[in-house]
């Protein structure tokens, strides 16, 4: 009797790790997503039918906003793949001089809220900008060059992370019987590299493409007069107030995004999906013939971030750009509502959501892992849904499910915490991702072993899959708390008097006039991230020590 | 201690990995579930382990059905092939681990601990971290783990197989001795036949989910009762009924077999005459203790084995003779 009631404490336990997230993710993510379908095709009239799309379809403006966001995140797309491949070739198969150097340059703009590209590109190229005085040269910065460059930085590590992973997975053997049939270098590259990292390159487009199309943050800064889909969403809601008619046009954001991420999928299943852990690592030696070459592309491509960022820190530094260049911290006491108080409140917002991600994805991995395969197949889709949504729409999703007064999760409106939700749900997928990863990889002869002697589920957790999964758990909480602090699509929406985030404080100041104190605050809110990324090294040091 | 199984059966999907597996096995017994890879060995382990369950059939401890006791309800230890030593704890927390769960208080657990680090020759290993030892230092930790919470049955799922040849043969006997010194009911499953031979006192001889044989290591290996016991336990030479009629009448002597049955004989059961006539050398194999010679013979190939080194070359014509009544007669399919 009581062996069977043992029993059943295990079952139930796995039941509540599988219900409170899923729970969540329903309430928090498929709820709001259903308010947006519902608000698109509910008309002025108040009654159900397809009068927006028409509006919305009819209207030139939103056909000029698809085509440049098609061009734009096009473009950007081709640029950032020929870049992104030179720098991870230069990484994975050549040696060039200081590789860490140019990885952490190109990777600088994960730190940062997508808008210091923009304001970056302002201090160099705008009217007042540096290169601007200095030449005498005046190109318009607002529009498709400026959102191409700035967006090109913000999509280049994307890129250089998944192409290097493609050409890690090399077989030096390869190479090896290609040398001995007399093979040239450059045949080499086009018949055995290209073809191999195909998969590879198609993947790190549709990702480009999508964090492209979806950026709001360089679109408020530098896109000037050009209109695209997420200004146009910002536009028709907080600009005219038209809900539904954004509605709809998130929905047409939705199509393109779905189908990139669709397709991101497919093709990195066909470059990941089969790695032999047998493969040979390719150790490339010195040949200067192309190693010299790709060092100066590689540092040229590094040198971009570091400047665009550079210059940022710099001004808001400076007494007065581009006219004074003495030193000051004027610019540090922000005239912005709420002064610093947004900042703090992203860095609990941050914390909050990398709780509560980190907690539920675990929670939901570990218990997937304890299901038939029929179960888990559709959940496992379902958790993949939050990569493919926008984060403006998912904001949006957010006003109408949840500033609904009379409903009962009208409390939560206008709160920390739900802002704190909504950045979980926003990169959920990610997490879920790299959780399932790090829980495939605990044997199941550990878990077995411990069940053997005596142990029950909870204590199985504790004693032997958490501290196995110790670094995974980590690199979740730091990714979601990073995203956290400088996302600014979704929370665009989200944010009120009092409860502000400190990428829309920069947005405003940006707005107002005050670039200078914008870099100041840019520069503590990347002074935080940066905080965050070294004691994420150090924990994981720490975590790793004995393995 | 009993452990008994009565017509188990497990299905995969559609496959069936499991048919009417039924024995029974008592303290101080040392089992092989011995198998070519894929024959349901280890998934049989894991039912008896409670880590799957048996889609029918019962298996009982004592008369007492163990189908409502989770694994972790069963008290029994398990060593797996690859170790599984908990990497964030030292061998003394691995060891002490079981007893930790059963509320074991700290000094009692220490002098367990300091007893079987002792036992497993690694007494100075305490306060090492897994990734510290060898695998064979490894795996006597994780057996010293599995018995240190006095299992009522002991399973170990191929524990020897990860390890190096000779390690692996002096950890077996250290493992057969320790389960004599603590008289454990075990189970081992492995597809080695001779390792199975060398540890265990019976072994259940397993082919496509189902039983083939279950004998003393010298039942299976002189009177298996099927072509694939013959052909699995070792070299076996098989000679069907015309053969040995025309070529190899001793083999008939005093037994009229029926039709459709082949003779088994062991190499080392046949003895070459190197004066006579009727077969030929083509290769010769030197082993060290033995030497393999493989002969053309009207019958067919056979192959003989010989103490020490062969005199002969290849080429040689040799006669042959049949050791009397060391040769047993078994279905053909």
């Amino acid at each position: 009797m009581s062996l069977a009631r043992f029993a059943d404490a295990d079952r139930l336990f796995v039941a509540f790790c599988l219900v409170v997230p899923l729970t969540a993710l329903g309430l928090f993510f498929i709820y709001p997503l259903a308010t947006v379908a519902l608000r698109s095709i509910t008309e002025p009239g108040g009654t159900i039918g397809l009068g927006n799309f028409a509006v919305i379809l009819q209207s030139p403006s939103f056909w000029r906003a698809t085509a440049h966001s098609l061009i734009m995140s096009g473009s950007t797309t081709a640029v950032v793949l020929i870049l992104g491949l030179t720098v991870a070739f230069a990484l994975q198969r050549c040696r060039i001089p200081g590789s860490a150097l140019v990885m952490g340059a190109v990777a600088l703009p994960l730190l940062m809220p997508s808008l210091v590209q923009g304001l970056g590109l302002i201090f160099l190229l705008g009217r007042n900008g540096l290169l601007t005085k200095a030449t005498g040269i005046e190109i318009n910065i607002y529009g498709f060059w400026g959102l191409l460059i700035a967006n090109g930085l913000y999509g280049l590590p994307q890129a250089v992370l998944i192409i290097a992973a493609a050409l890690r997975s090399a077989d030096a053997r390869v190479y090896e019987a290609a040398e001995m049939l007399g093979t040239p270098g450059w045949r080499q590259f086009t018949d055995i590299t290209l073809p191999n990292i195909k998969f590879g390159l198609l993947s790190a487009g549709f990702v480009v493409f999508t964090v492209t199309i979806t950026d709001f943050g360089n679109a408020a800064t530098i896109g000037g007069d050009y209109s695209i889909l997420a200004t146009e969403i910002y536009n028709q809601v907080v600009g005219q107030m038209n809900f539904n008619l954004g509605a709809v046009v998130g929905i047409m954001l939705l199509l393109p995004t779905v189908l990139a991420f669709y397709l991101e999928r497919v093709a990195a299943q066909r470059q990941f999906g089969s790695g032999s852990d047998s493969a040979v690592p390719i150790a490339p030696t010195w040949t200067p013939r192309r190693d010299l070459p790709m060092t100066m592309a590689a540092w040229l491509i590094a040198l971009l971030p570091i400047v665009t960022v550079g210059v940022v820190v710099f001004a808001s530094f400076v007494w007065l750009w581009p006219y004074r260049f003495d030193l000051t911290l004027r610019h540090y006491a922000v005239k912005v509502a709420g002064g610093y108080d947004p900042l703090w409140t992203t860095i609990y917002i941050s914390l909050l959501a990398g709780a509560f991600g980190t907690l539920l994805t675990f929670s939901l991995s570990m218990a997937l892992q304890r299901l038939p395969r029929h179960v888990v197949k559709p959940i496992y889709f379902f958790c993949l849904l939050p990569a493919a949504v926008p984060g403006l729409v998912l904001g949006l999703a957010y006003i109408f499910a949840f500033n609904a007064p009379g409903t009962p999760v009208y409390a939560l409106y206008g709160t920390a915490v739900l802002i704190a939700i909504c950045n979980a749900s926003h990169y959920w997928t990610q997490g879920f991702l790299t959780t399932m990863t790090g829980l495939r990889q605990v044997p199941a002869s550990l878990q077995e072993t411990a069940s053997c002697l005596g142990a029950g589920l909870p204590r199985i957790l504790g004693d032997v899959v958490a501290p196995f999964m110790a670094p995974t758990i980590v690199s979740v909480f730091f990714f979601l708390f990073m995203q956290s602090m400088v996302t600014l699509s979704a929370v665009i929406f989200l944010v009120t008097a009092s409860v502000s985030v400190a990428s829309v404080s920069i947005m405003r100041l940006d707005e107002a006039g005050f670039t200078s104190q914008a870099a100041a605050y840019a520069t503590c809110t990347m002074a935080v991230v940066i905080a965050a990324s070294i004691i994420m090294r150090l924990v994981l040091r720490f975590a790793t020590r004995r393995a | 201690m009993q452990l008994r199984l009565e017509g188990v059966g497990k299905k995969f999907e559609t496959i069936l990995a499991l048919e009417d597996i039924s024995f029974s096995a008592d303290a101080p017994e040392f089992v092989c579930l011995l198998g070519p890879s894929g024959c349901g060995k280890t998934t049989l382990l894991r039912l008896i382990a409670g880590l799957a369950e048996p889609d029918s059939g019962r298996i009982t401890l004592d008369s007492v059905d163990l189908a409502n006791t989770p694994a972790r309800q069963r008290g029994f230890g398990i060593v797996f092939q690859a170790y599984s030593l908990f990497p964030n704890m030292t061998v003394a927390e691995n060891v002490g681990y079981g007893l930790r769960i059963r509320g074991e208080t700290a000094p009692r657990i220490k002098a367990r601990v300091d007893e079987l680090l002792e036992l497993i020759q690694l007494p100075h290993f305490a306060d090492r971290y897994p990734w510290q030892l060898s695998g064979g230092q490894q795996q006597r930790v994780a057996l010293a783990r599995a018995v240190a919470v006095a299992p009522k049955l002991l399973l170990l799922d191929e524990p020897l197989s990860a390890l190096d040849a000779k390690v692996r043969v002096e950890l077996r006997s250290e493992i057969r001795d320790l389960q004599k010194r603590l008289g454990i009911l075990t189970l081992m499953v492995t597809h080695d036949q001779e390792e199975a031979l060398t540890v265990a006192d019976r072994i259940v001889c397993m082919k496509n989910g189902r039983i083939a044989q279950i004998g003393t290591p010298q039942d299976l290996y002189h009177r298996p009762t099927s072509r694939f016991v013959a052909d699995f336990m070792g070299i076996s030479n098989l000679i069907d009924l015309e053969t040995a009629r025309r070529f190899a009448p001793s083999l008939l002597d005093g037994y009229a077999p029926n039709a459709g049955e082949i003779a088994c004989v062991r190499p080392e059961d046949i003895n070459i005459l190197p004066a006579g006539s009727g077969a030929c050398v083509k290769t010769v194999q030197f082993l060290g203790n033995i030497s393999r010679l493989h002969l053309d013979w009207p019958g067919g190939q056979l192959i003989v084995e010989q103490a020490g080194e062969s005199s002969l070359a290849p080429g040689a014509q040799v006669g042959l003779e049949f050791a009397p009544h060391k040769h047993v007669w078994v279905a053909a399919s």
